[in-house]
């Protein structure tokens, strides 16, 4: 019987689902997208819309750059020039490129300015530094980000290159959207869909799923929560890379401004995705892989400056803060 | 008259997903093999689900979400009971019609929005 019931078992896996307004003066939205460093992927979702507005696409845009450093030995973090020209002039990140937080060792630095170290029992024993043993069980490659555009010229004695963060913009034809009150967080029934399943509806969006399937259909059965609307057009648009929070933060405030003026859509989203590998998630809670890596978080701004944030982690995490 | 500004709500769900999301590749070991439409593909994970667990478990609601006929890749919703039973069934399913293959099970996630992007992937060299 146990092994049955083991059978059946799925990593723990927490969603914090938080309702509030811009508006309120002890908001949290600032400090939750500040504090989630390491940014992979951030995607906007806007119904009843067929184009980017200049603004908006500016922004996105000018989301980069973000370096490549290889073969970067790890003292050269630690050097009193370092710190001064970058650590010191804050939102100095950077990340081990290539190495998977539960195999390898791997490294972060935080606009804090505090090194993370993620070492395996052999390196951490040949550091001879002093740590603690992860809650959950080099000479590096690195990516960084920082504001200062000297980072070419500062490791132009190892090989750098500079990347921008891919762009992909697409428009959804015919594509129903969940009906949402936000008053509502959970709910309600025949009215308004809750923001468990926004949260749900919102991944088979972007990974294209079909979401008009029969109950009786042999391929798949998953579609739309209800109740919900068909909108002619939506505009989704992606960018993946090595992202700023302070870039984020830039157009999550444009995009609740988006209802400055009156627009058709109730609502529209803005999803980030965190570095699998990252040592870190919010703040310095410690990360780890298990089998996933997730640690994502969204949210749904309405056209009255409400807003829900939904904070997904895996296992191997804390709750979000 | 426009409604009250929302007040502040905080709730935290522990496991709440009933279903879990894998993205998965099948490789036959010749690149040549055979080509798979959707319901061929749905049909050999029920077969490696029966050849496993039986009629129980080739019964799992199992969805094809999505599906590349060029790459063989998919990705799969299974309710969250029934993963360990998908993910070593995939694991030990070793042929399809002669030709040898392998399933790969790229991400799994009980969150479909993890699924959409794969920072492992990410290639700066």
């Amino acid at each position: 019987m146990a092994t049955l019931r083991r059978l059946g078992e799925v990593p723990r896996h927490l969603l914090v689902c938080e309702k509030s307004n811009f508006g309120h003066e002890k908001s949290r939205h600032r400090h939750l997208v500040e504090t989630h460093c390491h940014n992979y992927r951030v995607s906007f979702l806007i119904p009843e819309c067929g184009i980017l507005p200049k603004e908006l696409k500016d922004l996105v845009m000018a989301t980069g750059p973000y370096y490549f450093v290889k073969n970067l030995p790890l003292h050269e973090l630690i050097t009193y020039e370092f710190i001064n020209t970058f650590v010191k002039k804050g939102s100095c990140y950077a990340l081990t490129y290539n190495t998977n937080i539960d195999e390898d060792n791997t490294v972060a630095l935080l606009p804090n300015g505090k090194l993370i170290l993620s070492l395996d029992k052999d390196t951490y024993e040949e550091t001879g530094l002093q740590g603690r043993p992860s809650q959950y069980s080099g000479r590096k490659a690195m990516k960084f980000s920082a504001e200062e555009a000297t980072m070419m010229s500062y490791f132009s004695k190892y090989q750098i290159q500079e990347h921008q963060p891919k762009v992909v913009l697409r428009t959804l034809k015919d594509l129903q959207c969940p009906g949402l009150q936000s008053s509502e967080l959970e709910g309600q029934p025949e009215a308004a869909c809750s923001a468990g399943q926004l949260f749900d509806w919102l991944g088979a969006v972007f990974c294209n799923v079909d979401l008009n399937n029969e109950p009786d259909s042999f391929i798949s059965t998953y579609c739309c929560p209800q109740p919900s609307t068909v909108v002619a057009k939506a505009y989704l648009c992606t960018i993946t890379g090595f992202i700023l929070p302070e870039k984020i933060l830039g157009l999550l405030e444009h995009l609740c401004h988006y209802f400055d003026e009156p627009k058709l859509a109730p609502w529209v989203t803005l999803s980030v995705q965190g570095f699998a590998d990252s040592p870190v998630s919010w703040r310095e809670n410690e990360h780890g892989f298990r089998k996933g890596g997730e640690h994502l978080y969204n949210f749904v701004i309405f056209n009255n400056q409400d807003y829900w944030l939904q904070m997904a982690v895996g296992a191997n995490d804390h709750c979000p803060p | 008259m426009p409604a009250p500004a929302a007040t502040y709500e905080r709730v935290v769900y522990k496991n709440p997903s009933e279903h879990h999301y894998m993205k998965v590749c099948l490789e036959f070991q010749d690149h040549h093999g055979i080509g798979l439409n959707t319901a061929q593909f749905k049909q050999l994970l029920i077969t490696a689900l029966k050849d496993l667990f039986g009629e129980v478990g080739a019964a799992l609601p199992l969805d094809v979400l999505t599906y590349d006929e060029k790459t063989l890749s998919a990705i799969l919703r299974i309710c969250s009971s029934g993963m360990v039973r998908l993910w070593s069934s995939l694991t030990l399913l070793g042929s399809y019609k002669g030709k040898k293959c392998a399933f790969r099970v790229i991400q799994v996630s009980p969150f479909l929005l993890a699924l959409s992007g794969n920072s492992r992937e990410l290639v700066l060299d």
